[in-house]
């Protein structure tokens, strides 16, 4: 009798909700296709503090526009992690940014792209989280946003407006490989979450896929298929050697959050989806946001007859050029010419300094480089900037200083760095306007915030 | 940087004088533990680059002069011979071997490990046994047992690279308690050569030197080598350690660092323990620091120096002198180095400047007789050595450039390093001669003695002339006689008997229970290998020492 009630409940349950009470597999297959699943999705570049150590554990400190998130603990941790979670709220979690109590996430967790996961890449994932992760009972500091963002039910009007839930399909017009692409950019390795531009309400700017954004004190560029100010000059072949090592000589490096997302995640990818990935990137429509190439900027050179011999402190016409040699050229060469091997790359013909934005050479100076691939090496530039570590500790003056002699010599010339702007990649970039906007909006004016969001509304709605 | 240095500061738990390696070390292991710390440096804090592009200025015929990029301060002078800046005559030296005594080392932030090579050859059991096995010199108060796990703690902190191979590392058939934490560094082509040519003309190993230096990955949250061949005077990149890359990591955990503060006075109290230190600014104002407990770190002629400049009502012969041997028994590594013209190419120059070593040759009965000897291939880049003989050749062009590479080629050094004996009477004084400050100038009496003399007279000439032929020299090398290796040692000597010691075997002082004193000055033997990784491995069991004692009082 008990026995017939229960299934009587579970068949109820699965014509209910078909996740509702589906188990976790433990076959070693789900299991692998799981932990695949996680390394493509890049999982514990924010849900880990210590990647080796303590996987998964939270307590990250993600800094974003509008201010710090803390990641969590998503191990199967019944007392701080997802351990209690059935797979259908781990689903919903993933794909509709809801934890299981209800509350809304906020979108630094990529749920916008995660909505794209199948239902049977979500069991899979759902599996090796529950069966394969360690749980670790460790709690996370609380995130806590300035008014009005700490109200997160606000998240659910702003889903209502930019979440598109829709799951993956493959177009059959398309190859397989272009679809698996697809599916991998837009889904799990959520390209679009860095590289695609936010508009006024952090939303991603559809018409702007991959157009380029800026992440904190990096710019993740633009890597739509356009010849000029996309990646459409590379080759499928470069673009796999960059996602297997973070580095394509005479175009561009990984650093910051793309060199974590080498590191742990594109470098474990197999090459039958790195290929994929180049597949799909080719075809990703052009957009064309600068005039400049920026992989074939600048040349090699040197102003060292403007200070050689004289005293270190006294004044010099090239103050740029003697921090680059006192902080660079031992690595980086006297012309910027980088070594033959390409391990320290050449400052000429560089993505870095060849782009009209100048925060990732601001930032690679301020906070160098750590990338770790087994095709290429653990590459460590040591950070200029405040760290206990900085080789130098480079003031903003300087820091502009340095840059503005490398655009000149090196990159893309009579583009300028100013002091505030290399005080504003120290501070971590740009704040988001938003908490400002939505502050003065809810004082003065609710009614047309409100009427604001009503016609978003309405427009999504024809869509 | 700022030339003001005081923060208002006063006191700590623990006031350590220096911020060199030994200080360096024991600041962090204090901290690690809890206890506040304030450290005192005589001269001024600056920028790597600007000892980097100190370096790049200098003339080519001053370049191979370690000291010339780290001008020093008129309050802080240390040795400049023959330059006329502050530091020209500051170290007194005099005896049958004075010139073999006049040191390199910097009174900087980060202290002398800013031109050190980065060499790290451990001590052997044999050692640190010299009374016993042969009769000469002093024994250590402790076995080499006791100092390896010391030995290691140094290996992981510096970041020493190191072979694997048990066959290639020294001391050979000694057991290690932990492998080194990065591989060794690959040999030069000069390297290669001159190993081989040891191997098959004279039986003798060449092997990998254990060096503190990030080998083909980052360490320490600091990058790899890569081979700028310019260790001496300054790693460019921070790829070697030194003790000025961990200065703003200890400020992370909680250190007070005051720089252009010459101490020139240790204060002891009715107890005689130590009460304070005193030191002067640049404008001549001087400030009392307190704690509780005091470490003299600020390297093997300073730290006696104040020893002697801190005599009181209760130590009329200076401080922790109650044996009257501070300042005794002043050692070094005595060297001989032969340049020598090679009949064929052998490229020296390919990553870091000393990379190799023939330490076998350093152990055998025969100490009994003569001071032992190591003998290595220095890996120095040739061309600015040979660069002024090769444009008096008066070529020009293409003609030039071949030279030039010839020249280079076919140009090295080889050099024999000796241990000395402990001897009383290489004694470091304090001088009639005042600094800038008023303060006295050191002034050290120096002779190698008939020990290590014989030793150049049987053992290591002849030798040197063997390894010159077996590598195939233009003529027969010379060597323009002893001078230093700038390993100070023996001046606070370490000792179980109180009546002939100054510290004991954690280094503390005999005289003053909350005085310490570690580093090269506390070695009684010098062996033949560079001294550094000894003195860190003595900073590591002193740590343990000080955070015992002022923990649990024991």
């Amino acid at each position: 009798m008990k026995t017939f009630t229960h299934s009587l409940l579970l068949s109820a349950a699965v014509l209910l909700s078909p996740l509702a009470l589906a188990q976790a597999s433990n076959d070693a297959e789900t299991l692998a296709k799981g932990e695949y699943l996680a390394i493509a999705s890049d999982c514990t570049a924010c849900h880990s503090q210590e990647h080796a150590a303590k996987p998964f554990t939270g307590g990250k400190a993600i800094s974003s526009p509008v201010g710090t998130i803390f990641a969590t603990n998503i191990t199967p941790s019944k007392a701080f992690g997802i351990g209690n979670y059935t797979e259908e709220q781990f689903a919903n979690a993933l794909r509709k940014g809801i934890a299981a109590d209800g509350s809304h996430l906020y979108p630094a967790m990529p749920y916008t792209a995660y909505a794209k996961l199948t239902d049977e890449d979500i069991h899979a994932l759902y599996s090796y989280f529950m069966n394969a992760v360690k749980p670790v009972d460790q709690p996370v500091p609380e995130t806590e946003l300035p008014f009005p963002m700490n109200l997160r039910f606000s998240m659910a009007f702003w889903n209502a407006l930019f979440l598109d839930d829709t799951v993956h399909q493959d177009d059959p017009e398309q190859s397989e490989s272009w679809n698996r692409g697809r599916y991998l950019v837009e889904g799990p390795t959520h390209c679009a979450t860095c590289h695609t531009p936010r508009g006024l309400l952090m939303q991603e700017q559809g018409d702007q896929f991959l157009a380029g954004a800026q992440v904190g004190p990096w710019y993740a560029p633009n890597i739509t298929s356009d010849k000029v100010s996309g990646i459409g000059s590379w080759s499928k072949a470069e673009v796999v050697q960059y996602l297997k090592t973070g580095h394509v000589e005479g175009k561009a490096q990984a650093a910051g959050s793309m060199a974590e997302a080498i590191s742990y995640s594109f470098q474990h990818l197999s090459d039958g989806d790195l290929n994929a990935i180049a597949d799909y990137l080719a075809t990703v429509p052009a957009v064309n946001t600068a005039s400049d190439n920026r992989f074939n900027q600048g040349e090699p050179g040197n102003k060292l007859a403007a200070f050689r011999g004289k005293d270190f402190h006294e004044d010099t016409s090239a103050p740029g050029a003697r921090l680059y040699s006192g902080s660079c050229a031992s690595c980086h060469g006297y012309n910027a010419q980088g070594t033959e091997d390409g391990y320290y790359p050449s400052l000429f013909h560089n993505s870095v300094t060849g782009e009209a934005n100048t925060s990732n050479l601001i930032a690679t100076i301020l906070y160098g480089v750590d990338r770790e691939t087994e095709a290429g090496g653990h590459v460590f530039m040591p950070p200029f900037g405040d760290q206990p570590n900085a080789l130098n500790n480079l003031d903003n003056q300087q820091v502009a200083q340095l840059s503005n002699y490398i655009l000149d010599m090196h990159g893309l010339k009579g583009t300028q760095v100013t002091p505030e702007q290399v005080a504003e990649i120290r501070a971590g970039g740009a704040q988001s306007p938003l908490i400002q906007y939505a502050r003065v909006g809810m004082g003065v004016g609710v009614v047309v915030v409100l009427f604001a969001i009503g016609l978003l509304w309405h427009r999504k709605r024809k869509k | 940087m700022s030339t003001s240095s005081n923060s208002g500061a006063s006191n700590a738990e623990v006031v350590i004088v220096g911020t060199g390696v030994v200080a360096a070390v024991v600041a962090e292991q204090l901290l690690d533990a809890g206890l506040s710390v304030l450290m005192l440096e005589a001269g001024p804090r600056v920028s790597r680059a600007e000892i980097v592009e100190n370096y790049r200025n200098l003339p080519l015929g001053n370049k191979g002069n370690a000291i010339a990029s780290y001008p020093s301060k008129p309050w802080a002078p240390h040795p400049e011979p023959k330059s006329g800046r502050p530091g020209d005559d500051y170290l007194q030296v005099s005896g049958p071997n004075g010139i073999g005594y006049l040191q390199s080392y910097v009174r900087y932030a980060g202290g002398s490990t800013w031109h050190w090579a980065g060499t790290c050859w451990r001590l052997t059991p044999e050692d640190m046994r010299l009374n016993s096995l042969y009769g000469v010199g002093r024994d250590w108060p402790f076995p080499y047992e006791e100092l390896e796990p010391y030995y290691v703690m140094a290996e992981y902190k510096l970041g020493i690279c190191g072979p694997s191979d048990a066959a290639e590392q020294w001391p050979q058939g000694v057991k290690r308690s932990k492998p080194y934490p990065m591989p060794e560094l690959p040999f030069s082509p000069g390297e290669e050569k001159f190993t081989k040519v040891m191997r098959e003309k004279l039986g003798l190993r060449n092997v990998h030197v254990a060096q503190a230096r990030n080998s083909g990955m980052p360490y320490d949250s600091r990058p790899a080598c890569c081979g700028n061949n310019n260790c001496v005077p300054v790693c460019p990149v921070g790829a070697k350690y030194d003790a000025a890359t961990s200065l703003g990591r200890l400020e992370a955990k909680g250190a007070t660092i005051l720089h252009n503060a010459v101490v020139y006075k240790v204060e002891t109290n009715a107890n005689n323990e130590i009460a304070a230190v005193n030191y002067l600014d640049p404008n001549k104002d001087s400030h009392r620091i307190t704690g509780k407990t005091f470490v003299l770190a600020c390297n093997g002629i300073e730290t006696p120096k104040l020893l002697l400049m801190s005599a009181d009502e209760r130590n009329p012969n200076g401080l922790a002198n109650s044996s009257d041997q501070v300042g005794r028994n002043m050692m070094d590594h005595p060297q001989l180095a032969y340049k020598i013209k090679l009949k064929e190419p052998y490229w020296t120059g390919l990553g870091p400047v000393v990379n190799s070593g023939i330490m076998e040759t350093s152990q055998g009965d025969y100490r009994s007789r003569h001071a032992a000897a190591y003998f290595r291939f220095n890996n120095f880049a040739q061309n600015r050595f040979v660069t002024f003989d090769t444009l008096k050749q008066g070529l020009i062009g293409r003609e030039l450039d071949e030279q030039l590479r010839h020249n280079t080629a076919t140009s090295g050094m080889i050099v024999a390093a000796h241990e000395v004996l402990p001897d009383p009477e290489n004694r470091l004084t304090l001088s009639d001669k005042k600094d800038w400050l008023g303060l006295p100038k050191p002034a050290v009496h120096f002779d190698v003695g008939e020990y290590t003399r014989r030793s150049a007279r049987e053992f290591s000439e002849p030798m040197i002339q063997r390894i010159a032929d077996a590598m195939g020299v233009e003529e027969a090398p010379t060597s323009p006689g002893f001078r230093p290796s700038k390993h100070i040692m023996g001046g606070t000597i370490m000792g179980k008997d109180s009546s002939n010691a100054v510290v004991d075997d954690v280094c503390r002082a005999y005289d003053h229970a909350n005085l310490f004193l570690p580093g090269g000055g506390a070695m009684p033997s010098t062996a033949t290998g560079n001294s550094t990784i000894t003195m860190v491995a003595l900073a590591f069991r002193a740590s343990e020492a000080i955070i015992r004692q002022m923990k649990t009082g024991a």
